[in-house]
């Protein structure tokens, strides 16, 4: 039994020469190859700690308002505001400031971390397993179940998300939507995106699985009897997880700024619930006197987005060396 | 009264907007018979109280003649034909280019004869208002005739066809022998004996109402002739060729066409000269020789423009928070605060859920922090807590109660601005909840308006109801669809409108009380009376108040039914607004009053 192992080196006469270089030989799984090259970007590290932190503040955001002795996020003190209403600035008991209504700033950004995080990971969950379902069915049996799945994707494809979203927002606001299903608010959002992004990654699944289809592991599980739903989801599905893993990790800062801009423009989620977009939204007409209210939850969107696209690039490069920058 | 229309929040949406009152007005004009009789108690003057900022009570009307000015303004008119016309902002326009039968002097409230000789005569035990014309009053380019009684009676007739479609005719003038059915012909109750009279023949003993009513823009004369074949389209284009009876007109060609010349919707407006205007029969000085009217942009960022410029304005229905600090700390010259600019409520659904109990509405009027309320909407400066629901310069303000509101023991929970919450246990437990909080099982529906501040109005609403032990679902949506899509419409059942607002067409208290506020009123569709409040004796006195005749006793009549509906907690009223209004440092700004202080052109000069 070799003791090491041995590595294939060029020589200069153009022969090979083996080189022994001491060692176990390790058979690495794939997760351990991801993390192996993955380790290696700082900066998606850094992203991924920082989006870990983010989920950290958002499941224990009671908890971490509390411990840093902020009010709750729906606590109103118009104490806080000046004689013309006009919020008062950062103090060491409100480091962020406050709204006009006299709520903490920072704790309304820390619980607004709960809200992106909810729209951008659940909205993104959803339609990704939409995404891969339309999209492995109209990959695999081509055809004009193809054509009807594309032609679909294209007419929703067409749809500014925007317009749409502002239109079902405005539709869903006060007695939801689909008799109730689709409450106003966070689930309304969520419903949007599931809608919107979808065939995003429907697309992407189709044209994978349409070169999959035709490699010979498939072959072989087809000679050997397997049914079409084991072929889908138990060979090919395996291998589209890199791809779909970075995009979702993609679309989730996309969602993330779906929510704000919706919420923004005032059909998003509804005050009280503490939203950057809507935080945004209403520091805008004040932000000659009120900075602070506006800055904060803006820097929180910044850098939630910075740190999921970076991780996204990050996941691509680890997941996908070939195409590595 | 099916057709006054609401308005929203701090004017977003259209009002109207004619304060008439009587309250603390000092230079009311000589020749009228509509007295004031609200405004001469200390309360009243308590509530007229502008901080030392200048308000259109104070400004004086001398000026120099000259000079162009210049308006900014964020949101476009909505209608600049004088039979259409219902919004404070287009009124600075239309006061400016038409001479209605009677309009107010800026500081003041009464109706002062315009293009009328002198007030109206009420006779036949109030079925009849006859109204002299002055002569030698003209038309401007390019009809140019002298204007008659017949010119005024079309403009009446005109507001009842569809094509033009007056949005109040039916709400004041429906008395008018012929009017309900009225479609834009001859009226039978309107009456020409000559060129210079017009009688006025009514069903109802509602003379005072209708006389009152005479100094809404609908009366501004329009020359049949030549309107005539633009209000055959519908809707009528009469306001791209309107001519004008005041000292200034929109800027026209030669066959009279405005639309893209002195008015371009979404960017300008040019108000000239009137060449066929005659001082001589008119109160109006107009200084300036030209108004420049610029359309968009925010308000935040005009007022901040116009602050630091000189022979500009700005004009808008609610000047931005941020822009009435500056103006406030910095610029405390430049500021104008008009009292009396309306009134905001919670409307709370008197008919079906919890508050059909009038001790729950009791108790959310006791827990509810006014002061904050009114603090969020920019502090005392703009806003005073409001204890009932005719607010200053409305004829009968003082007699319903003043600043204080009524007064007894039956009203503790109108006593506390601050709100107090063991009263509002008190009441709860009066209405079956021995906890005094509620317990029922029932989810209350809270529509509210997006935007700075009715936004803010609406979280306190909710933060107090939850205090209340209610189960919130809250949803806030654009101003206009919250009054078109819910509040104004009762099948919705929407339990709480956290922030509607009124503004009075005139001073006479039955333009607050009535449409808003009666039984009879309530509509399937474009509903004010947001709390469907329905309450027979209350309905009957406002029936018998109508009729009243003399503002003294119409005060009395209305400030008690004001009263009742305290006691029946019909809505939650919370502020009564003062409006800001920007000039530049060359300016000599002079506000209306009676136009929730918006610029009034014929007085405005430059320094």
């Amino acid at each position: 039994m070799s003791a090491g192992v041995t590595e294939v080196l060029p020589t200069g006469g153009g022969s090979l020469e083996f080189l022994d270089v001491g060692g176990d030989i390790a058979a690495r799984s794939p997760l351990q190859l991801f993390w192996r090259r993955f380790r290696q970007d700082r900066v998606a590290l850094i992203s991924l700690g920082f989006i870990v932190f983010l989920i950290i503040i958002a499941i224990a955001a009671p908890l971490v308002v509390s411990i840093l002795g902020l009010p709750g996020p729906y606590v109103q003190n118009l104490n806080l505001t000046d004689s013309f209403g006009s919020p008062l600035g950062p103090t060491a008991a409100h480091p962020f400031g406050v709204d006009q209504l006299g709520e903490d700033v920072m704790s309304r950004v820390i619980y607004g971390t709960r809200v992106s995080l909810e729209v951008g990971m659940i909205g993104t969950s959803i339609s990704t397993v939409i995404g891969v379902v339309v999209g492995m069915l109209a990959g695999f049996y081509r055809g004009w179940v193809d054509m009807l799945l594309s032609r679909f994707m294209d007419i929703v494809l067409s749809i500014p998300i925007l317009l749409l979203g502002i239109g079902l927002g405005a539709a869903c606001a006060v007695r939801g939507c689909v008799k109730g299903v689709v409450q106003p608010g966070v689930t309304t959002i969520i419903f949007i995106i599931c809608i919107a992004t979808w065939p995003y990654v429907a697309r992407i699944v189709r044209g994978l699985v349409l070169s999959m289809r035709e490699r010979e592991f498939v072959e072989a599980s087809r000679a050997l009897g397997a049914s079409d739903m084991r072929i889908m989801f138990r060979e090919i599905l395996p291998n589209l997880t890199a791809p779909i893993i970075v995009y979702a990790s993609l679309l989730i800062p996309t969602n993330i700024l779906l929510e704000a801009a919706l919420s923004f423009l005032g059909v998003g989620v509804r005050p009280p619930t503490a939203s950057w977009g809507a935080m945004i939204a209403q520091a805008a007409p004040i932000f000659n006197t009120a900075w602070w209210f506006m800055v904060f939850p803006g820097i929180a969107l910044v850098l939630t987005v910075l740190a999921f696209n970076l991780l996204g690039d990050g996941l691509q490069d680890a997941l996908n060396p070939r195409n590595a920058r | 009264m099916k057709s006054i229309r609401s308005v929203t929040a701090a004017g977003l949406v259209a009002g109207l907007a004619l304060l008439l009152a009587a309250c603390g007005s000092s230079n009311s004009s000589s020749g009228s018979t509509s007295s004031s009789s609200s405004g001469t108690s200390s309360s009243a003057s308590a509530a007229l109280s502008t901080g030392g900022y200048k308000s259109p009570l104070t400004e004086a009307l001398t000026g120099k003649t000259g000079g162009t000015l210049t308006v900014l303004q964020e949101i476009d008119f909505e209608h600049l034909d004088p039979g259409i016309a219902y919004f404070s902002v287009d009124y600075a326009v239309v006061f400016a280019t038409q001479r209605p039968l009677y309009s107010q002097k800026p500081n003041g409230t009464t109706a002062t004869p315009d293009m009328a000789e002198g007030m109206p005569e009420i006779t036949n035990g109030g079925k009849t208002v006859t109204v002299q014309l002055k002569q030698g009053i003209h038309f401007s380019p390019p009809v140019n005739r002298e204007v008659t009684s017949e010119d005024v009676a079309y403009a009446i007739e005109r507001g009842a066809n569809p094509n033009v479609a007056n949005p109040y005719i039916q709400s004041y003038f429906k008395a008018i022998e012929g009017m309900p059915t009225a479609t834009g012909g001859p009226i039978k109750g309107i009456e020409t004996p000559n060129k210079h009279e017009i009688v006025f023949h009514l069903s109802e003993p509602k003379g005072q109402l209708v006389a009152d009513a005479l100094v809404l823009p609908l009366t501004a004369a329009v020359p049949k002739e030549y309107a005539e074949k633009f209000d055959k389209h519908k809707p009528s284009n009469y306001a791209d060729f309107q001519v004008a009876t005041g000292p200034y007109m929109l800027k026209n060609d030669t066959e009279g066409k405005v639309l893209g010349i002195g008015y371009v919707p979404g960017k300008s407006a040019t108000l000239v000269r009137n060449p066929k205007w005659n001082p001589k029969t008119d109160y109006r000085p107009a200084y300036l020789n030209e108004i420049d009217i610029k359309i968009g942009g925010t308000s935040a960022v005009i007022g901040r423009q116009v602050l630091e410029g000189t022979d500009i304005v700005q004009n808008e229905s609610a000047v931005a928070q941020s822009a009435v600090r500056l103006a406030a700390e910095k610029y405390k010259s430049q500021l104008q605060i008009s009292p009396g600019a309306g009134a905001h409520y919670i409307g709370v659904n008197n008919k079906v859920g919890p508050f059909k109990n009038v001790d729950v509405r009791k108790a959310l009027w006791a827990a509810l922090d006014r002061q904050a309320m009114d603090k969020a909407r920019g502090g005392e400066l703009v806003t005073t807590v409001a204890t009932h629901f005719i607010y200053p310069t409305i004829n009968g303000f003082a007699q319903a109660g003043g600043v204080k509101g009524p007064q007894g023991s039956q009203f503790d929970f109108n006593a506390y601005p601050e709100g107090n919450m063991k009263v509002a246990e008190k009441y709860l437990k009066l209405a079956g909840y021995p906890s005094g909080k509620y317990t029922g099982n029932e989810t209350i529906t809270v529509v509210g308006s997006t935007g700075s501040p009715q936004e803010q109005d609406a979280e306190i609403v909710e933060q107090t109801l939850k205090s209340l032990g209610f189960t919130v679902k809250f949803t806030l949506v654009e101003a206009s669809t919250m009054y078109a899509k819910y509040c104004n419409v009762p099948k919705e059942e929407i339990t709480v409108c956290p922030s509607v607002a009124w503004i009075a067409d005139f001073a006479d208290p039955q333009t607050v009380l009535n449409i808003t506020f009666n039984g009879t009123t309530i509509v399937p569709t474009g509903n004010v009376n947001w709390s469907q409040t329905n309450v027979p004796k209350i309905n009957a006195a406002m029936a018998a108040a109508e009729n009243v005749v003399g503002n003294e006793a119409r005060a009395k009549a209305w400030a008690k039914i004001d009263e009742e509906l305290v006691e029946d907690a019909a809505a939650v009223p919370f502020d009564w607004d003062k409006q800001a209004g920007i000039e530049g440092s060359g300016v000599n700004g002079v506000g209306d009053l009676w136009d929730v202080g918006e610029w009034d052109y014929s007085y405005t000069s430059l320094k």
